[in-house]
């Protein structure tokens, strides 16, 4: 067990290197510059110019710039070049609210999923299993933004309800549960819609598994045995299917911050995916590095926890 | 398997019921608005210290916090703000080799002003209208002061000294591998400061605060985009706590605007490094303007509370909530729902709109033009009769009618009409392919076989470039190509993203023809993009346009402060660059905004102390949000009374 921490560890380490030196040529060598006022001002002289590069070491060689990047990043000093702010105290500052956005959708699409796979594997191959299944597809065919705008739209032109940013402006709210409630509305819609496509890989995973269990010869002898269907169902089935479960959340959370870019823009949420997006467009490469780096060890941390996890519920796994 | 089983279904049934009391709440919610102004803006502010800030977002919150020393009023003339009195002058400096060549010159400057009273001034010569104050020896140096800056008087002078045979000595040129200078020309600007004004912080404002702001800027450690308007300042000085005086190093107009310039607190930053100002200031700053900076959060929104001791009396707004809308659609729903009071509508919506009663729509000519620039470096475009054939082959006004549904006029020029050195009297060359064609057979291009015109054996053709991302350009570029096909030109249309756009095509000056738009705000001095001096890379007159006259008149125009003098100068240079169809004008699209009808009326200061103005918001030359910070809501008006009354 230390021996595999050690050995997962020591390669998260070299990963994150590789990681943080791929991101880094990426953006750099993507045409454009990071002026925070446009390059064709006529209002900003040469020597302007000049300057602010040489503020943010961008006159120096691409290897060098690396450096200076990868030494502020640790000594804590690494600044954004689009408002010189310290880019951790960025980062940091919108963690809770994605963190608030991605674990919702991770609460959501785990419930929904469940539910829905239990649903399928329990009809399988009845019309409630082909339903499940065409409603599964359609989630994780569709695009996030159309639903996005289809329900902000419905929503706003129908009830008139306010649903961007995290919570509602410019009115007076009547008591402190309507105020929370208006929060939690104001999460749960990007959330949900941010959940459905790991909600319908869920309940796919989910059905798959549990129709394979639910032919194991032990469950066939808990049948002729004369257990009721729903112990049969929810303490030998449900239990042993919930393996892919388990390592699906490890891979929920790339797939959630990579889809929270495009869902936190639309819906106005001050998430790190709108932070990442914004920092590209404005070619803020400390910021992009640095976001980068933090949403990869994430990763890595993501999976190492899921591997964990799946040693604990499955005896037969074992970590050497 | 209770539990088991509570859990599958008793959270997707807890989580279905949380969402239903949310949704309930959120369309039960009361509709009664605080008494607080909502924009929304695409872009965040990169950070709130007005001179280190160049971005719309950054300056339009910012208005509301600051002030500098002038400011636009509604006609965009330039009024005083912190300052409630300016002068300009002039100090020339002659020097001569002898304390007698002195005296001399100072002789004879004086016998040339002294005019006997009565005398017919219309043959009166030049000399004696030179605006001289005061005139004075000092060692062998000759100081002229006179009332108005600009090099004409000077260069009148000297040649005066000149004729009487006095050579002055000349002085060192100011850039490294310049000319020599005949005199010194130094324009003076003396600034009256307003009595009584406070920070937001309680602490009086100061000349010194004036002062800092200019060193500030200058500081190399805060790399601060506003330096080149500053960098002709030679000295400034703040004799009196309410008097600052900035003496230049030669003339230049577009200084005295410069002094919009927000105004950054010393007693706050004076101790600082500029480096800590990211957190010390740059986010909770603090100014003199009509609201205080209340929070900021980051990607969301940022709070403006009213600042009830502003100079000139407090706003009616409790706040202002700027937030922070990326999405162009979402900025819509905003607006739908009342969370933002304004909306800036794309030209396509704004018919439909216009006949909705529940709205007020402010149309204006925006600030920006958008044209095609011809690579004048390429043989191609360096015939004008070619560029005026161009000209007179594509269709603008339908361009007009189908790009922007009408909303916008067809561009004369350099200026747009909003400035209010623009020429009227430029005309738009008119859509004419008939003159086109013959102005092309004129210029030797035969149509040849292919029906592609043909000179000395090379076709005409090229290729148009355009950024991916802006459909108007791409749309513009694609009806180019089709209407100079009926006149026997083939166009390319090539869309690259606009980073790739700078860097491979405009920085380097390598392209044909090219789709932009520039959005120059006020400022008549366009040197930068005109002059023939910046033809370098990635300077701005990237198509290499040269025109010994245009050159003349823009250096001209940066020497002269009148503002008559100023509109007389703009509008030659507008006729000449008109003439010479370096780019081919477009056209200036329509902004409009739109606000739910009667949200808001004006209540603004009156001429006289103490007198209040009360308006429906309108149009004005500034635009419709100028006064902004007297915006108020109706329904709160009895408070506005109230104020008032006070």
């Amino acid at each position: 067990m230390t021996s595999f921490l050690i050995r997962r560890l020591s390669l998260s380490v070299v990963l994150l290197f590789i990681i943080s030196l791929i991101s880094f040529f990426i953006v750099t060598l993507t045409p454009g510059s990071p002026y925070p006022w446009g390059e064709l001002n006529p209002k900003i002289s040469a020597e302007v110019k000049a300057n602010f590069r040489k503020k943010f070491h961008l006159d120096r060689p691409l290897h060098e710039q690396y450096a200076f990047i990868m030494r502020d990043l640790f000594t804590g000093n690494l600044r954004s070049i689009k408002d010189d702010r310290p880019v951790m105290a960025k980062i940091l500052e919108r963690l809770p609210a994605t963190l608030a956005l991605n674990f919702t959708a991770i609460l959501i699409s785990l419930a929904f999923g469940t539910l829905l796979g239990v649903y399928a594997a329990r009809h399988a191959g009845c019309w409630q299993d082909m339903a499940g299944s065409f409603l599964a597809f359609l989630f994780i065919a569709l695009p996030g933004f159309w639903i996005s705008y289809l329900l902000a739209i419905v929503l706003v032109k129908e009830f008139g309800v306010p649903i961007l940013g995290t919570q509602s402006y410019g009115i007076e709210f009547p008591n402190a549960a309507a105020a929370e409630l208006d929060r939690i509305w104001h999460l749960l819609i990007p959330a949900t819609i941010l959940a459905l496509g790991g909600l319908a890989a869920q309940s796919r995973y989910l059905r798959a598994t549990m129709i394979e269990t639910l032919r194991e010869d032990y469950i066939r002898t808990a049948r002729a045995k004369g257990l009721a269907e729903e112990v049969i169902l929810y303490k030998h089935a449900l239990r042993n299917s919930i393996r892919p479960l388990v390592t699906g959340i490890g891979m929920l959370l790339p797939a959630l911050i990579s889809g929270s870019v495009i869902i936190e823009s639309i819906f106005a949420y001050p998430g790190m995916g709108r932070l990442g997006y914004e920092a590209v467009l404005e070619r803020d490469y400390p910021t992009i590095v640095a976001l980068n780096f933090v949403v990869a060890a994430l990763v890595l941390l993501g999976n190492l926890i899921s591997d964990l996890l799946y040693a604990a519920v499955d005896p037969r796994v074992r970590l050497e | 398997m209770r539990t088991l089983r509570l859990f599958l279904y008793g959270v997707p049934a807890a989580l279905i019921l949380l969402l239903v009391a949310a949704f309930v709440n959120a369309t039960y919610l009361s509709v009664a608005k605080k008494n607080e102004m909502s924009i929304g803006t695409l872009g965040e502010p990169s950070t709130l210290n007005p001179i280190q800030q160049a971005d719309s977002a950054s300056s339009q919150v910012g208005g509301l916090m600051f002030n500098g020393l002038l400011k636009y009023n509604q006609n965009l003339e330039v009024v005083g703000d912190l300052a409630t009195k300016w002068e300009l002058s002039q100090e020339t400096t002659f020097q001569f080799a002898t304390e007698e060549d002195a005296d001399k010159a100072l002789h004879s400057v004086n016998v040339h002003r002294s005019i006997c009273p009565g005398t017919n001034t219309a043959t009166l010569p030049k000399e004696a209208f030179w605006p001289i104050t005061e005139i004075d020896r000092s060692g062998a140096k000759l100081l002229i002061h006179l009332g108005q800056p600009g090099l004409d008087d000077s260069q009148g002078i000297h040649e005066l000294l000149l004729k009487e045979g006095l050579r002055p000595l000349p002085f060192p040129a100011l850039e490294p591998g310049g000319k020599e200078r005949p005199f010194l020309a130094e324009p003076i600007i003396r600034f009256t400061l307003r009595d009584g004004v406070r920070w937001h912080d309680g602490a009086p404002f100061t000349s010194a605060d004036v002062s800092f702001t200019y060193r500030a800027i200058m500081d190399e450690r805060v790399a601060s985009p506003r330096r080149s308007d500053f960098e002709l300042v030679s000295q400034l000085e703040t004799p009196a706590p309410l008097q600052v005086i900035v003496r230049y190093k030669k003339p230049f107009s577009p200084a005295l605007l410069s002094w919009m310039q927000a105004i950054l607190p010393e007693h706050l930053l004076g101790q600082s490094e500029p480096s800590k100002w990211a957190e010390l200031y740059n986010r909770k700053p603090v100014g003199t303007g009509p609201f205080k900076f209340g929070s900021w959060k980051t990607n969301e929104f940022i709070r403006l509370v009213k600042n009830p001791d502003y100079f000139l009396g407090s706003p009616w707004l409790d706040s202002v909530v700027f937030r922070v809308l990326p999405d162009p659609l979402t900025l819509q729903l905003a607006f739908q729902t009342k969370q933002v009071d304004f909306w800036n509508v794309d030209p396509w919506a704004v018919k439909s709109l216009e006949k909705d009663p529940r709205f007020d729509l402010f149309s204006s000519p925006g600030n920006m033009y958008n044209y095609i620039g011809w690579n004048l470096r390429r043989p191609l475009f360096q015939d004008l009769q070619v560029r005026r054939a161009l000209a007179q082959a594509v269709n603008v006004p339908q361009m007009i009618k189908y790009i922007i549904y009408g909303r916008g006029v067809q561009s004369t020029g350099i200026f747009t009409p909003q400035m209010w050195f623009f020429d009227p009297s430029v005309k738009a060359l008119p859509y004419d392919p008939a003159a086109a064609r013959v102005l092309l057979d004129a210029a030797g291009w035969k149509v040849g076989p292919d029906g592609i015109r043909v000179k000395d054996g090379k076709r005409f053709t090229f290729t148009l470039l355009a950024n991916n991302g802006n459909e108007v350009r791409r749309d513009i570029a694609t009806l180019v190509q089709d209407d100079l096909k009926q006149v026997g030109i083939e166009v390319k249309v090539e869309i690259y993203e606009w980073a790739v756009l700078l860097k491979r095509f405009v920085n380097k000056g390598e392209f044909d023809a090219i789709v932009l738009g520039w959005g120059l705000g006020y400022d008549f001095d366009q040197y930068g993009i005109w002059h023939s001096s910046q033809t370098h890379p990635e300077e701005l007159n990237f198509i290499g346009y040269s025109n010994p006259q245009v050159d003349h008149l823009l250096t001209d125009l940066r020497q002269e402060y009148g503002r008559p003098e100023i509109i007389s100068i703009a509008a030659r240079i507008q006729q000449a660059i008109y003439a010479d169809q370096p780019y081919l004008f477009l056209f200036v699209p329509e902004g409009t905004s739109v606000m739910w009808k009667g949200s808001y009326r004006i209540r603004r200061p009156g001429p006289k102390p103490g007198e209040w103005i009360d308006s429906p918001v309108t149009m004005t030359k500034a635009g419709w949000s100028y006064d902004m910070e007297w915006f108020y809501r109706p329904e709160y008006a009895p408070k506005a009374q109230r104020q008032k009354a006070k």
